[in-house]
């Protein structure tokens, strides 16, 4: 009886075995190719300008030149592009949360005329990057003298992720019970203090996680930043690195050096919300 | 008004003093959640509606070359687009990029998915490394992989030759189209984590139970697969398509950074087409109705979408 039980089980672990390995050669090819380009970046940041171009290249740095991270910062204004991709994403993150939470709430918690259509909107509007509407983008903006402004940037960014944000946020809302807010309003709450002192606390995994991923996206954005700004003290980090791309010489590893600064803070942001977020998409933007 | 309620019996007092304080309650009620909803549609409506507007009447205007409208012109610079020679390869182009960034990305970034449901170990830092290019700007990437495959410096020959794969340099973008091929391919790159984890939040909600059921039925892998996996994830990957679409059809900085289009617009699309007519060449209607173009063909992909989440919204109800 416990004969054919070993044999049983021996090809079946054999099989496993090969199906584990399997499994970790795809994982780590895939973690190696994913990683690949910020690996050459590293590498290419370390290097000089002539090791960049030698015919014999090495891929890594022969001696790694730290100084090139040094460096950038007094050959471009790279602190006043770090400061104005601060001003933009925390700007536009801060108005799109102030129009968001509201609008969310009253999805969640009102019923109105204009509910359906509203969120109709607030979906194909989530449709629309802003490149397609640049040129309208252009003119209203010049109509507004913001053209050139960090504040036109920081209204663009708001807006064009608002859509989102509403989304998101409605989620979070309606996966909470109202019943305390009731309770809050019983007791002689107004609505706005229900919902700054009942639900906003409890949704705060939420608002956080919509938070920084709308930090992230203004972050990164970079098409109406190009557009938009034309001096140099208004440019964002993703306009701005392009200093390096000139048009005869690209200085590749000031372009690197100055890029992993940009990508630094994003990835520790991004890496804090990674596990929220998918559920917020899930509960928010997919399942309606 | 004081005098009158006093004179006024007690009992019809109370419903009449009742009634304008209720009626003004029920008014307030009634307006209250569009106050809630106000500054995020005055928001939308300056930054986006306008410029939309903006966008139709330059597309139906003279537009100088400074940006002032000179008056109605109908269908003039639609017709100037089309019958431009250049507009049918850009079209083409934007068809081609489109479709194989999405469905590549989309078949990869499924299969990725299943193998990272997986339980392993490493499997948490697996996953965060996959998600790693979707926090990363566009610009960045594509100019990290405007160098790795540079002919005389890149990093992708080097590391070949040093591996012994190749013994010279391999020139990797002898044509435009071979360029807008690894335009693509890097568009690729960067879709693929969106998709991966969109499949994946709908993978991990699928209950256990049904795969084991299946198992006992004697149900091989692949007959869990598509009998299973796929109909449960099928809404996640409609929604992570479709928006991908629309992403990947406005995407911009890719193309901009590594070839801005060129040579002769081989391996523009209809973004970086519309940037160059309105910046560069001062056609700034034209690039309008080049936009009314693209956002035409948005707005059928976004209104299928939208049937589809507001109809799924409702079966959830």
């Amino acid at each position: 009886m416990s004969e054919p039980n070993t044999a049983l089980k021996k090809p079946v672990s054999v099989k496993k075995v090969i199906l584990r390995l399997l499994l970790y050669f795809v994982v780590l090819d895939v973690c190696i190719i994913t990683l690949y380009p910020y690996f050459a970046m590293l590498c290419t940041a370390l290097k000089s300008r002539a090791e960049i171009f030698s015919p014999n290249g090495t891929v890594l740095p022969i001696t790694a030149l730290w100084s090139n991270f040094i460096d950038i910062w007094s050959r471009a204004p790279m602190a006043r592009y770090m400061l104005n991709s601060v001003l933009i994403a925390g700007g536009s993150t801060i108005i799109a949360m102030l129009c968001g939470i509201p609008a969310a709430y009253a999805l969640a918690r009102m019923k109105f005329k204009g509910q359906t259509a509203f969120l109709g909107v607030i979906i194909v509007s989530q449709m629309f990057a802003p490149v397609v509407l640049l040129i309208g983008i252009y003119k209203v903006m010049l109509s507004m003298g913001l053209t050139d402004s960090i504040l036109g940037l920081i209204f663009i960014n708001a807006a064009f992720n608002q859509a989102f944000t509403v989304w998101l946020l409605r989620g979070t809302f309606m996966g909470i019970s109202a019943e305390m807010e009731q309770a809050a309003t019983i007791d002689g709450c107004t609505r706005v203090q229900s919902m700054m002192k009942v639900l906003l606390p409890v949704a705060a995994p939420g608002i956080v996680t919509t938070l920084i991923f709308i930090f992230i996206n203004a972050w990164n954005e970079y098409t109406v930043a190009l557009c938009l700004i034309s001096t140099d003290g208004f440019k964002p980090l993703t306009v701005g690195i392009n200093t390096f791309n000139g048009y005869n010489i690209i200085e590749w590893q000031y372009l690197f050096a100055a890029s992993i600064f940009a990508i630094i803070p994003v990835v520790i942001l991004f890496m804090c919300i990674e596990k929220n977020l998918v559920s917020g998409l899930a509960s928010g933007g997919v399942k309606g | 008004m004081s005098t009158a309620t006093k004179s006024a019996p007690a009992g019809e007092r109370l419903p009449a003093q009742k009634n304008p304080g209720s009626s003004g309650k029920k008014l307030f009620r009634k307006v209250e959640p569009y106050i809630w909803i106000a500054p995020s549609v005055i928001l939308m409506a300056v930054f986006i509606l306008v410029p939309i507007l903006s966008v139709f009447q330059m597309a139906t205007s003279d537009v100088s070359r400074a940006g002032k409208i000179k008056g109605f012109n109908g269908v003039d610079n639609f017709v100037k687009v089309i019958n431009n020679p250049s507009f049918s390869l850009v079209l083409k182009n934007t068809i081609v990029w489109t479709i194989a960034v999405v469905v590549i990305s989309t078949v990869l970034g499924f299969m990725l998915a299943l193998v990272l449901n997986n339980k392993f170990r490493g499997r948490k830092v697996a996953r965060a490394i996959v998600v790693f290019p979707w926090a990363t700007t566009l610009v960045i990437q594509a100019s990290a992989w405007d160098f790795i495959i540079n002919t005389d410096y890149g990093t992708l020959n080097t590391l070949l030759m040093k591996i012994g794969l190749i013994s010279a340099p391999v020139n990797w973008t002898p044509t435009p189209e071979a360029y807008f091929a690894w335009e693509i391919a890097c568009g690729i790159f960067v879709t693929i984590p969106f998709v991966t984890f969109c499949v994946l939040s709908g993978l991990q909600s699928i209950d256990a139970s049904y795969y084991e059921a299946a198992t006992v039925d004697g149900a091989g892998y692949f007959q869990k697969l598509f009998s299973i996996t796929l109909p449960l994830v099928k809404s996640s990957l409609t929604v992570a398509t479709v928006l991908n679409i629309i992403y990947v059809f406005n995407s911009f900085p890719i193309i901009w950074t590594m070839t801005k289009g060129d040579p002769a617009n081989h391996t523009d699309t209809l973004v970086t087409y519309l940037y160059k007519l309105a910046f560069y060449n001062g056609k700034q209607g034209e690039a309008s109705a080049v936009s009314v173009i693209g956002f035409v063909i948005l707005l059928i992909c976004a209104s299928v979408y939208m049937i589809y989440t507001l109809r799924k919204g409702d079966e959830d109800l």
